[in-house]
C-alpha cells in the first residue's frame, strides 16, 4: 500500500499552481482502474470561520486539494485541527466561509441547500463514528432509506437492499432496530446505507472510533474494498492503522495542511 | 419515506404519542359535546315542528325565539276576522293556542302549559296523538281544571291520572289523561282547556298563536303572503319560517359554545405543538443524519407536519368516540331531568371535528416543522 504524505501548506502557495501540483502528485500514485466513478472532488481555497460568543474561530484556512476517484484518503490531525470541518465542507454538509468545492467541475458549495442535498443523496455516502442510524428504522429500512429518498421503485429498492444485507453479513439482522444490534453490526449497516445509492465518494468520520479491534478491521477492510470498486473514500481518523492502509494521508493542524 | 419514518417514530414512542392523542381527543370530545347540544336542539325542533299538524302559525307581530315564553299578545278578535275570510284564504280550521311557561330552578319541574279549545281534536294539532292512560277531555269540561299531560312529564314528576298539578297558588289541575305523540311534542306538554288557562293567568281576550289548517298544505307560503298583506300587524309563519327563527337562536348559542370549546382546542393545539417541538429537539441528531444522507429540508418539514397531522387525526377519531360517550351521558341526564335528549352527534359535526383537528394538526405542526427544516446539519451531528 502506497502512502503519500502531502507536504504542502496550501496557504503558502498560489492556489491554482498548488492544487495542480498536489493533484498531479496524488494522481501519479493511482492505478488506472478504468471504472465508472470518475468524478474529481476539488477543494479550492476553503476557509471556514465560526462565529462564537467569544469571537471568531478559524476552523480551516485556505485548503486546496483534488480528491481523485478510487483512492483512499485519510485526514489526520489533533482535536480541533479542522478535520471534521473539512469533511463537512467536502461533503456539502456545511458551506465554506470562502472558497469552493467542486464535483466533476461543478461548484457544489454554491448550490442551494436542496441541490446539495440531492448531491449528498446520489453522489456521496456517509459513515459516522456514532453510527448515526435512524433509531426508529430497522437495519433493512435504514439501508433502503436513501434509495427511497431518490424515489427508487420498491422492487428495485428491495433487491438492492437484499444484496447489501448479504454483502455485509446482515441478512439475519434485517428486521432488528439499531438498539438491538452490536456496534460492529451497526457500523456495517451504516456502510451498507452509505453504498445504497451507489455513491462516487464515501465520507467516513472516525468509522472505527467506537469499535473493537476485530470490528474495526472488518469495517476498514470493507472501506478499502469500496475503493477497489473505483470510488473514493475520505476518512477522518486518529487511527494510525487506517492511515497506514490509506493511499494518501492529509495532515491538518490549526486548520491548515501541514508537511510531515 | 415520510410515512414510514413518521409512523415508526410515533409507534416507537408510544407514551408520548398516546398522551398527545389523548390531549387532542379530550379537546375534540369537549367540542363535539358542546356543539352536539345545538345539533340536539335542532333535531328536537325539527321533530316537534314537523309533528305539528297545522301548516301556518299566526303571531302578534313578528315571531321570535321569545314568543313561546312571552305573555300572550294576540287579540282573539283577529280569529273572527280570519275565520270570516276562511274560504278566501283556503283555511279549513283556525285554532287559538295559549302557551304559558311555568319555570323553576329545577328544570324537571318546569312546564309548558298549552291552552287549547275544548272542541279541538288534539290529533289535528299533534300528529299521532294518543292517550296512553286515563282519558281525553269531555265536552262539558270547558271550565274545569283538568289536564292531559305528556308521558315524559308524567314519568319525570311521578304524576298519575287523578293527581294534582299546580300552575300557581290559585290554580291546580287534575290529571285526566296521559298522552304521547309523534316527535315527542306532547311528551313534555301539559294540555289544558284554553278558558281555564286564560283565567289562571288573568288574560281572557288574548292568546299566544293561532294555528291555521289549510286546504292545500303546499300553498302555505302563498297564503301566508296574502295574509301578511291583509293583516300587516300580524306575523304569519310556515313551519320553515318557525324553524328558521329557531335556527337563528341556536346559531347564536353555537357561537358561544364554539367559543368555549375553542379554549379546549387551543390547549390541545399547544399540547401538540409542544410535543412536536420537544420531538424535534430530541431528534436533532437523527434529523441531522437524515439531512446528511440526502433528505432535502422540505422532507423534514413534511415529516414533522405529517406526524402532527396524524396525531391530530387519530386524536379526532378518539375524540369523536369519547364525545359520543359524553353525549350519551348528557342525553341520559337530560332525559331524566327535562324529558328530552338535548345532544345529537350528526355527520356534519363529525366532519367539523375532523376538519378542526386537521387544522389543529397543521397549525401546531408548522412551527416545529419549520424548525426541523432549518436545522444545521453540522451542528445536529454534534448534538448529543
Amino acid at each position: 500500500m502506497v502512502v503519500v504524505v502531502v507536504v504542502v501548506v496550501a496557504a503558502q502557495v498560489d492556489a491554482d499552481v498548488g492544487s495542480r501540483s498536489i493533484s498531479s502528485s496524488a494522481a501519479s500514485v493511482l492505478p488506472d482502474l478504468g471504472l465508472k466513478y470518475t468524478l474529481v472532488l476539488e477543494a479550492r481555497n476553503l476557509h471556514k470561520i465560526y462565529q462564537t460568543p467569544s469571537g471568531e474561530v478559524v476552523a480551516l484556512r485556505d485548503f486546496t486539494f483534488d480528491f481523485r476517484p478510487g483512492c483512499f484518503y485519510a485526514i489526520m490531525g489533533p482535536s480541533g485541527s479542522g478535520k471534521s470541518s473539512l469533511l463537512h465542507l467536502l461533503a456539502s454538509i456545511d458551506t465554506p466561509t470562502c472558497g469552493e468545492v467542486r464535483l466533476g467541475g461543478q461548484a457544489i458549495s454554491q448550490l442551494t441547500e436542496s441541490a446539495r442535498a440531492g448531491i449528498r443523496l446520489r453522489r456521496f455516502g456517509f459513515v459516522f463514528q456514532a453510527f448515526n442510524l435512524v433509531t426508529v428504522l430497522t437495519a433493512e429500512q435504514n439501508i433502503s432509506f436513501p434509495m427511497g429518498l431518490t424515489g427508487m421503485p420498491v422492487n428495485e429498492r428491495k433487491m438492492k437492499t437484499d444484496l447489501l444485507l448479504k454483502r455485509f453479513g446482515l441478512r439475519h439482522r434485517r428486521h432488528h432496530l439499531p438498539l438491538k444490534l452490536s456496534g460492529g453490526e451497526r457500523q456495517r449497516v451504516a456502510l451498507a446505507r452509505a453504498l445504497a445509492n451507489d455513491p462516487d465518494i464515501v465520507f467516513a468520520d472516525e468509522p472505527t472510533g467506537n469499535l473493537d479491534t476485530a470490528n474495526g478491521a472488518t469495517v476498514l477492510a470493507a472501506l478499502r474494498e469500496v475503493t477497489n470498486e473505483g470510488r473514493s473514500v475520505i476518512v477522518v481518523t486518529h487511527d494510525l492503522g487506517i492511515a497506514e492502509r490509506s493511499d494518501i494521508v492529509l495532515k491538518l493542524r490549526d486548520g491548515q495542511l501541514v508537511p510531515e | 419515506m415520510i410515512w414510514l419514518l413518521g409512523l415508526n417514530s410515533l409507534r416507537l414512542r408510544p407514551l408520548r404519542s398516546t398522551l398527545t392523542v389523548l390531549g387532542i381527543a379530550v379537546a375534540v370530545a369537549s367540542t363535539v359535546i358542546f356543539l352536539s347540544l345545538g345539533e340536539g336542539l335542532r333535531r328536537i325542533w325539527r321533530n316537534e315542528i314537523g309533528s305539528v299538524g297545522p301548516e301556518l302559525q299566526v303571531s302578534y307581530g313578528p315571531f321570535d325565539t321569545t314568543s313561546l315564553t312571552a305573555l300572550p299578545e294576540l287579540p282573539l278578535s283577529y280569529l273572527q276576522e280570519i275565520e270570516a275570510e276562511a274560504d278566501a284564504y283556503a283555511i279549513t280550521k283556525a285554532i287559538p293556542l295559549l302557551f304559558y311557561f311555568r319555570g323553576g330552578l329545577n328544570p324537571g319541574q318546569s312546564f309548558l302549559f298549552q291552552g287549547i279549545p275544548l272542541d279541538t281534536d288534539l290529533s289535528e294539532i299533534y300528529i299521532d296523538f294518543r292517550i296512553v292512560a286515563g282519558r281525553t277531555f269531555t265536552a262539558d269540561e270547558g271550565s274545569s281544571n283538568v289536564a292531559i299531560i305528556g308521558s315524559r312529564a308524567a314519568e319525570r314528576n311521578r304524576l298519575e291520572v287523578g293527581d294534582n298539578l299546580r300552575l300557581n297558588p290559585q290554580t291546580s289541575y287534575t290529571v285526566a289523561g296521559i298522552a304521547s305523540s309523534a316527535g315527542g311534542l306532547v311528551d313534555n306538554a301539559i294540555i289544558v282547556p284554553l278558558e281555564t288557562l286564560q283565567r289562571a293567568i288573568g288574560i281572557s281576550d288574548r292568546v299566544s298563536f293561532f294555528a291555521l289548517d289549510l286546504r292545500e298544505p303546499g300553498s302555505a307560503n302563498e297564503v301566508a303572503q296574502r295574509l301578511r298583506t291583509d293583516f300587516p300587524e300580524l306575523g304569519f309563519q310556515t313551519r320553515a319560517d318557525v324553524l328558521g327563527v329557531i335556527e337563528q337562536g341556536i346559531r347564536i348559542s353555537d357561537v358561544v359554545r364554539l367559543g368555549i370549546s375553542a379554549i379546549a382546542l387551543i390547549v390541545g393545539a399547544i399540547a401538540v405543538a409542544n410535543t412536536m417541538l420537544m420531538s424535534v429537539f430530541e431528534r436533532t441528531r437523527e434529523f441531522g443524519v437524515v439531512r446528511a444522507i440526502g433528505a432535502a429540508p422540505f422532507f423534514l418539514f413534511g415529516l414533522v407536519l405529517f406526524e402532527s397531522i396524524l396525531l391530530s387525526t387519530v386524536g379526532a377519531g378518539a375524540g369523536v368516540a369519547l364525545g359520543r360517550l359524553g353525549i350519551a351521558i348528557v342525553n341520559a341526564l337530560s332525559l331524566d331531568s327535562i324529558g328530552l335528549e338535548v345532544a345529537s352527534l350528526t355527520l356534519r359535526l363529525v366532519l367539523f371535528a375532523v376538519i378542526v383537528a386537521l387544522f389543529v394538526g397543521i397549525f401546531s405542526g408548522l412551527l416545529p416543522a419549520t424548525r426541523a427544516a432549518r436545522i444545521s446539519i453540522a451542528r445536529s451531528l454534534a448534538h448529543e
